[in-house]
């Protein structure tokens, strides 16, 4: 077995591919963040909406994201779904990083799918008499959903998203099968590049670990501070 | 169990698996292939005509299996294909889940520190695919711009080495990076020669929409790789290799899969089975 030795992959170019790796893992999930939380508070409410068509739209939605694997989303928006634009705007698109684009899209939508459940779940558990009471108070059923069901319910949904949310970094690995350079990618560069396969994997498996352990220790916290259950006792 | 006991069991346990790892260390690999009566070889089988699979019979078949085939009949052992991703090809072999590359490999200095190679059995360069109507017409165009390769092969340090400026785009196969040129999401796919033609023959009517640059951007000898220090496996590799070569049954080889009546069309061959040296 050949020695283990760090140091070639510590300094220089190999250091480096792996920290922009890194940046783009992070900015992948920061970015699905800001828009996969939007989509999945709407597809909750469409599916505990009293109106049919859009419950029947949003359990459809859910249910078909559910049941496709991560690797296959990623291949579609990358292959398949751009090619149905317009020229003009394939063109443009193709010119700047398609790659990142996909792989956000991608993620974007598969996590919203998951959040959206979770959220669900959070409105379900806030009592019927909350919104009962909003409503005897004059709110309209929006406004009751709005300003007085829904801030409950994202409060007792932190750890789940937030366990989401680490579920969304992990995820960011399986872009690298449409090439965006995130840190799995890189990681694969540097060992093509070095035959150091095991002490590459073990940095990667390092950083990894770290932001996952953060996000661990958050939904800790939230569970502990954020969450009603701690306030009602 | 007492403490000192559980310590003295563990110890003991550490030394069987540290002398079970030394056993293994010094067995022979060819010991091993003859004693398990089965040659593990490890192929891409989505490089034609090197290793693909066979449209009807859905086995992988090509230059390389052949390859394969003649050294396990020597070996008199029967022969098993294990197929490979490109990045996956060296460290399959180092940790012993393959004997033997036949993975379109590419023989040269880097990679010489860690495994060790037979005699070069193919020769390619490797080139450069665009679209017909595309600008551009030389390695210096692409200065700056978007290339599509494979993840894992010499492709993609060729071509920084050829065009410091280019920016590389890898996908796990060939087919996927062609898809990826085709659909302008790069203006070049980077590949070895033998890849290229083959994918544009593929084509048929829609060959036209695309042409090869002239200049390599490397030369490529490929040949079957052998777990570092095995050098008894490697004389009979190469051995056999030799042997094809003598017989004039390498030639036979070339032309079934690379001459002039395959979608190839190679006039001949311009290289010989008889040298296991690289240029750094």
């Amino acid at each position: 077995m050949p020695t283990l030795s760090f140091a070639p992959l510590l300094h220089g170019d190999y250091f480096t591919w792996l920290l922009t790796g890194l940046r783009l893992s992070l900015l992948l999930t920061g970015l699905t963040l800001l828009t996969a939380l939007p989509l999945a508070v709407g597809l909750a409410l469409m599916r505990l909406s009293p109106r049919r068509p859009l419950r029947v739209v949003g359990e459809a939605y859910v249910e078909a994201v559910r049941c496709v694997p991560l690797l296959v989303h990623m291949l579609f928006w990358y292959f398949g779904m751009p090619e149905l634009l317009p020229a003009g705007l394939k063109e443009r698109l193709y010119a700047g990083n398609i790659e990142v684009i996909s792989a956000w899209a991608a993620l974007t939508l598969y996590t919203a799918a998951y959040m959206s459940e979770d959220i669900r779940s959070g409105v379900r558990a806030v009592p019927a008499e909350q919104m009962h009471a909003a409503m005897a108070l004059g709110f309209s059923p929006r406004a009751a959903m709005r300003l007085v069901v829904l801030p409950q319910a994202l409060r007792i949904t932190l750890p789940p998203l937030l366990s989401q949310t680490l579920n969304l970094w992990k995820n960011t690995s399986v872009a690298t099968v449409i090439g965006a350079a995130e840190l799995m990618y890189q990681a694969q560069r540097v060992e093509s590049a070095t035959f150091r396969g095991f002490e590459t994997f073990a940095l990667v498996t390092v950083a990894y670990l770290s932001v996952s352990l953060v996000l661990t220790g958050l939904a800790q916290w939230a569970q502990h501070r954020v969450s009603p259950a701690r306030g009602g006792r | 169990m007492y403490p000192t006991r559980r310590r003295l069991t563990q110890s003991l346990v550490a030394l069987g698996v540290s002398l079970l790892a030394l056993h293994a260390a010094h067995a022979d690999q060819l010991d091993d292939i003859r004693k398990k009566g089965e040659l593990v070889v490890g192929v891409l089988g989505t490089d034609e005509p090197n290793s693909f699979i066979d449209a009807k019979t859905r086995e992988i078949i090509g230059y390389e299996v052949d390859l394969a085939r003649a050294i396990a009949a020597k070996l008199g052992v029967k022969l098993q294909i294990k197929q490979l991703a490109v990045a996956a090809r060296i460290p399959e072999l180092q940790q012993g889940h393959v004997d033997l590359l036949a993975a379109s490999l590419t023989h040269n200095k880097e990679r010489e520190a860690v495994i060790d190679f037979s005699l070069t059995t193919f020769v390619t360069g490797q080139k450069v695919l665009v679209k017909a109507d595309s600008p551009i017409q030389n390695l210096a165009a692409l200065s700056g711009k978007k290339v599509v390769t494979i993840k894992g092969g010499t492709q993609e340090p060729n071509i920084r080495k050829a065009v410091p400026n280019v920016d590389v785009v890898t996908f796990d196969t060939g087919p996927q990076a062609f898809q990826a040129l085709q659909q302008g999401k790069g203006v070049a796919f980077v590949n070895d020669e033998v890849s290229l033609l083959d994918q544009h023959a593929k084509l048929g009517a829609a060959k036209a929409g695309y042409r090869i640059l002239d200049q390599n951007i490397s030369v490529e000898p490929l040949a079957i790789g052998i777990r570092k220090g095995e050098k008894r496996l490697k004389e009979q590799v190469d051995g056999v290799l030799r042997d094809l070569e003598k017989t004039g049954d390498a030639d036979k080889l070339f032309v079934k899969w690379y001459g002039p009546d395959t979608p190839l069309k190679f006039p001949k061959r311009t290289f010989k089975i008889d040298s296991d040296k690289v240029e750094g």
